[in-house]
């Protein structure tokens, strides 16, 4: 069974469309990757199968239900980019209490350690780090067992050792066969955690696959140099390149493998100046994955 | 529900400081209006009250107004714009819920806030009333203090945090003053006394002053009480609704 399926969901706030069509249905079991730029429309369709926001057009089922019903159920829980913990009550009490909400919820314990909690559980919530309210957050999103865990840009306020840590957590409880969606704007964090990557710019879905499949799409690289006005015919052939980006006189080739693919430039025979090599430079990429439809 | 109530309840409790004042301030207007006028033969307003009993109903309801609109309105707008609530939503809890709970919860505030003003007039102004008056008036007034947590958590669901707090005071010094929580209805001009007649707060006193007097109160005041908060509570979830869900 499906345990998302989005059908021609499009979302508006007077004239600026968030969303503008989205198809998309993510099997249970899966853990799916949503992964754009800023403003590319995640959070306005996280929003939408939360039932938090009401799409403008098309529906929504989560589970065969409506949004509203699976959250009703309990079967569904949320990590929000901007949910702050109520002040005045430990992170025990906090979690114990939405615990209490759900219908078949996790052991206390066994949540307050998979969220690596215990040594907090006495804290005031309101009185934490951003990392370690992250992980309040997130104990609180999966405290209720739920069959699907959403999270939105959940590592935003974590150093980089929190993040390792958040995403194996995430694994182990992904690992139980339940299904995660989790929205980011970071490449890495897709391709390590995610089954299948839904890259979203502009309100629509611009590439869906492995994160191999994306990764060969988007390059992990971008090799920039002046073409001028010499053809740019062939260079998509070029090794590891994935994508090509001309603007004016500049080219930008986006590759899985920068090292091959310079060398293959300079063998063209091509006039190559200001040659310039970057990481992957993920919002340029989604732009050239958006111009090629 | 039950959980949650208890949750919100003890987090009330817990800002000592916010406690403290809510239940400080109307003693300390009961003190100074007692001794100040409450000394005075005679009754009050045709309650059959003498001075210093009528001011303890006044300043009790005066209190549990108060402790009902401040505990909710701007805690609820607060929470909507930090985003707890928003968390809330995503759980099994029903959004009305959420109002049903902080709506019984702030009367829960409202309930210490009567019975120190009463505490403070047995042991300093020698107020005698029977057990079961003090019982009908203590247990009518706490009752009568629902359309006030309903309109602050009408209040919560419709403005801003920041707004919030203003409003609320608003809300709090108008139905007290022209309620006749203040100063006796008579004393108003006479267009004010008709409004002051269907406000909640002056109804809501008027229970508490003819229990405190030994007599049954009158259904209406009871009907008009119901009746706000029938139709505060039926806004405050539908505004409530409105404000969490984006359409």
């Amino acid at each position: 069974m499906n345990a998302i399926a989005f059908t021609g969901v499009a979302k508006s706030y007077g004239s600026v469309r968030a969303v503008e069509e989205l198809d998309l249905t993510i099997d249970a079991g899966s853990t799916v990757a949503l992964l754009g730029p800023n403003g590319a429309g995640k959070s306005t369709s996280i929003g939408m199968l939360l039932g938090l926001t009401r799409p403008s057009a098309g529906e929504i089922r989560v589970f065969g239900d409506t949004p509203d019903a699976a959250v009703k159920q309990g079967r569904v829980g949320a990590m929000l980019q901007d949910g702050a913990l109520v002040p005045g009550m430990t992170v025990r009490e906090v979690v114990s209490f939405v615990r209490g909400l759900y219908p078949d919820p996790m052991p206390l314990e066994e949540i307050l350690t998979l969220a690596n909690l215990t040594d907090l559980a006495g804290r005031r919530a309101d009185r934490l780090s951003g990392g370690q309210a992250q992980r309040v957050r997130f104990a609180t999103a999966i405290a209720g067992a739920p069959r699907l865990l959403v999270l939105d840009e959940p590592t935003a306020a974590m150093d980089v050792e929190s993040r390792r840590s958040f995403w194996a957590r995430m694994r182990e409880y992904a690992a139980s066969g339940r299904t995660v969606l989790f929205a980011t704007h970071y490449l890495e964090e897709a391709d390590e955690n995610a089954d299948r990557v839904i890259v979203i710019a502009r309100g629509r879905v611009v590439a869906d696959g492995t994160p191999q499949e994306i990764k060969a799409a988007v390059g992990t690289g971008t090799v920039r140099f002046t073409i001028g006005d010499q053809p740019t015919a062939g260079l998509d052939a070029l090794p590891g390149v994935g994508a090509v980006d001309v603007r004016g006189s500049t080219a930008r080739l986006h590759t899985t493998d920068p090292d091959a693919t310079v060398r293959a430039l300079y063998a063209t025979g091509l006039r190559v100046a200001d040659l310039e090599v970057k990481g992957a430079d993920l919002e340029d990429a989604f732009l050239s994955l958006t111009h090629d439809r | 529900m039950l959980r949650y109530l208890g949750v919100e309840i003890r987090r009330m409790f817990r800002d000592r400081r916010f406690v403290f004042f809510t239940m400080a301030i109307p003693v300390v207007f009961y003190l100074l209006w007692s001794n100040t006028f409450g000394k005075g033969p005679g009754t009050v307003g045709g309650t059959g009250l003498d001075a210093r009993t009528y001011l303890l109903v006044s300043m009790a309801s005066f209190g549990a107004v108060g402790a009902a609109l401040t505990t909710t309105g701007a805690r609820l707008a607060g929470e909507r714009q930090s985003g707890w609530l928003r968390q809330l939503q995503v759980t099994p809890l029903r959004p009305w819920a959420v109002i049903v709970v902080k709506t019984l919860a702030s009367m829960f505030l409202a309930l210490p806030a009567i019975i120190l003003v009463g505490l403070a007039g047995v042991l300093t102004q020698h107020v005698h009333l029977s057990p079961g008056e003090w019982a009908a008036m203590i247990g009518l007034m706490w009752l009568g203090t629902l359309p006030f947590a309903a309109l602050g958590t009408l209040i919560g669901s419709l403005v801003g945090a920041d707004a919030a707090h203003p409003v609320t005071l608003a809300c709090y010094f108008g139905l007290s003053i022209l309620g006749g929580l203040w100063m006796p209805v008579d004393s108003l001009p006479t267009a004010l006394r008709t409004v002051s007649h269907w406000l909640p707060s002056n109804r809501f006193a008027r229970l508490g002053w003819s229990a405190a007097g030994g007599h049954v109160p009158a259904a209406s005041d009871g009907l008009v009480l119901a009746g706000w908060a029938l139709v505060l509570g039926i806004l405050a979830v539908a505004a409530y609704r409105r404000a969490t869900v984006r359409s």
